[in-house]
């Protein structure tokens, strides 16, 4: 699939990778590049494997064969930890906000290199746990300060709506300074104009820090108008992978949303 | 006086010999749900095996003095290390199962600790239980060191206090060990460390998304508890002088657990509280005279803990120190 070659480098690159579930193969030898500072979009009919893939390219299932290199590297047989420290960073379909924690904590989990994260360091290097601990509250009061959570800083984030809940993810995720951070549906339950902060951001952190996004998405007027390449998947299989106004005029793609493919 | 309904003897208040006793179990059960507070109210992982732990700490203790001819200040620290890494091997295979399989697998694994205790006669004396060793002419017990230190500390307070309780040095050893325990782990409940494993208990998959290495802070949480069941394991061999199997049924856990409910889930400060009331309650009982024959009064006692339990259940799930939000919150 990925024959035509990318303006930038490949951050990420899925090669022939399957994931059988007993006798179905949810994923069935899919392949494809995302480029450094991109953002892509994954699309598809329900059931066309994306979450799945998701799933597989983190760590969260095994996948049975194929390869997933993120910048070079071979993660597909990393723990899920490894691959998030490593730069691919995700969010959930469904939120999973960490509910019986204020919504501090649960951004300021996510910050990658803290010292207090050790327990030995807790005793031997107290003032450098303090010191970090400082920044990331800060780091963190700033980043809720975009999505427009910082009066809910000290509320359990339980007690966010569903859509906040889905800006804490994506604020949480984008608090471990991911290189490549994978979307699965952000927009979904969302209203409008939290959407469009959003999707602000997105390009804003890819035009400022070179973050590279790919995310699945429903909404197609969404897709069409904010991502540089559309990725398509039916079956387990990519279909279709180009720029956008490529992808919509598609025979492959305009048969799968149709359920022509028989 | 014995004639009335129900009245209370007035020894109950008096009786520092026996509240002292009252008040070390109290102690001991505060380090053991002290270790449940932190792999259950902090970490979400439901270890039912501290009866277990405390075997193999007061077991390894025992076996080390008197078979291995260790002073007692070195089987200390050596039996709590043996404990940890006890707790690790058990927690390597079975943390990886689902919460309610792991409580069982660890329910299974302290009774596995009993059941070799009973059997290894060679080693741990079966129920005879472990004290003294009479085999080198003399006689060598766990806990001499233990006792000149216990003397010196009652020559001490005799200056303060005329004929000073002989419990009273143990008593301020255990409760001694629960504050700076609970001091410990408050501490370390509010640095990253501790975050990461409210997230663990909160999702795992969330925090392994987030870059954490899940499985390693269970196993440190495990090992952290059954270092705590270990300590508390030394002091019920202290209190009573011997270490014999069934010190450590399973109804040592599920007591834990009654403390654990009445102080109130992630709350290290209600554990405290909830191991004195609920030995108070258990042993304050005893005190109750009822013009019924004493077998029935000693059933009664739990039938009373019980309805504690249930109406603290009813009025006020979270305990008395546990968070309702929390509680609700966390699904």
């Amino acid at each position: 699939m990925a024959t035509e070659s990318l303006n930038g480098k490949a951050l990420l690159d899925v090669d022939g990778v399957v994931k059988r579930f007993g006798g179905i193969r949810a994923v069935d030898g899919a392949s494809f590049e995302v480029g450094e500072g991109s953002i892509t979009a994954l699309i598809g009919p329900n059931g066309a494997g994306k979450t799945t893939l998701f799933n597989v390219m983190t760590g969260f299932y095994r996948g049975n064969r194929g390869s997933v290199r993120l910048a070079g590297e071979e993660v597909l047989h990393l723990p899920a930890f490894a691959i998030a420290r490593r730069g691919m960073v995700r969010t959930f379909q469904i939120t999973k906000a960490l509910a019986a924690m204020p919504v501090i904590d649960n951004m300021m989990l996510a910050a990658p290199d803290q010292p207090g994260e050790r327990f030995r360091n807790l005793v031997f290097r107290a003032g450098a746990v303090r010191r970090r601990e400082r920044e990331v509250r800060e780091q963190a009061l700033e980043l809720l300060e975009v999505f427009n959570l910082a009066d809910r800083a000290d509320h359990y984030a339980g007690t966010l709506s569903g859509g906040q809940r889905k800006l804490l993810e994506l604020a949480r995720a984008l608090m471990a300074r991911p290189r490549l951070l994978l979307l699965d549906e952000p927009m979904a339950g969302i209203n409008p104009t939290l959407g469009r902060r959003l999707l602000d951001h997105m390009q804003r952190l890819r035009r400022e820090e070179a973050m590279t996004f790919l995310f699945i998405e429903h909404d197609m007027e969404v897709v069409m108008n904010h991502s540089d390449r559309v990725i398509v998947m039916a079956e387990g299989r990519v279909i279709a992978d180009g720029e956008p106004h490529q992808v919509r005029r598609d025979p492959a793609v305009i048969d799968a949303y149709l359920g022509g493919s028989v | 006086m014995s004639q009335l309904p129900l009245a209370f003897s007035l020894e109950a208040f008096t009786d520092f010999a026996f509240w002292s006793s009252v008040l070390v179990l109290a102690g001991i059960y505060a380090l053991v749900a002290l270790g449940l507070q932190l792999n259950v109210g902090f970490t979400g992982i439901v270890n039912f095996g501290q009866a277990g732990f405390m075997a193999v700490g007061g077991y390894s203790m025992a076996i080390l003095v008197l078979k291995a001819g260790f002073s007692f200040w070195l089987a200390l620290p050596t039996a709590i290390l043996i404990t940890m890494a006890f707790g690790v091997l058990v927690g390597l295979p079975s943390l990886r199962l689902r919460a309610d399989y792991f409580a069982i697998a660890t329910l299974a694994t302290a009774e596995v600790v009993r059941l070799f205790a009973q059997n290894a006669r060679g080693l741990t004396e079966g129920n005879k239980g472990l004290y003294c060793d009479f085999s080198g002419g003399g006689s060598v017990c766990y806990d001499d060191a233990w006792r000149s230190v216990s003397d010196s500390i009652i020559g001490f307070l005799d200056n303060f206090w005329s004929d000073p309780d002989a419990l009273a040095p143990l008593l301020l050893a255990v409760w001694a060990t629960v504050l700076i325990a609970t001091v410990g782990l408050g501490y370390v409940q509010r640095t990253p460390w501790g975050r990461v494993l409210r997230a663990v208990r909160e999702d795992e998959d969330a925090a392994r998304a987030l870059g954490k290495n899940t499985l390693l802070y269970k196993l440190q949480s495990l090992a952290i508890s059954a270092a705590l069941g270990a300590l508390a394991g030394f002091f019920l061999a202290l209190f009573l002088a011997t270490v014999t199997p069934r010190d450590y049924e399973p109804l040592v856990t599920f007591f834990a657990y009654g403390v654990l409910i009445l102080g109130g889930l992630a709350s290290y400060r209600g554990v405290a509280i909830g191991a004195i009331l609920l030995w108070a309650l258990l042993e304050g009982t005893r005190f109750v005279e009822l013009p019924i024959s004493e077998e029935k009064t000693a059933a009664l006692r739990f039938f009373i803990v019980g309805l504690a339990l249930i109406l603290l259940m009813a009025f006020r799930p979270q305990g008395m120190f546990g968070k309702r939000e929390e509680m609700v919150l966390g699904d």
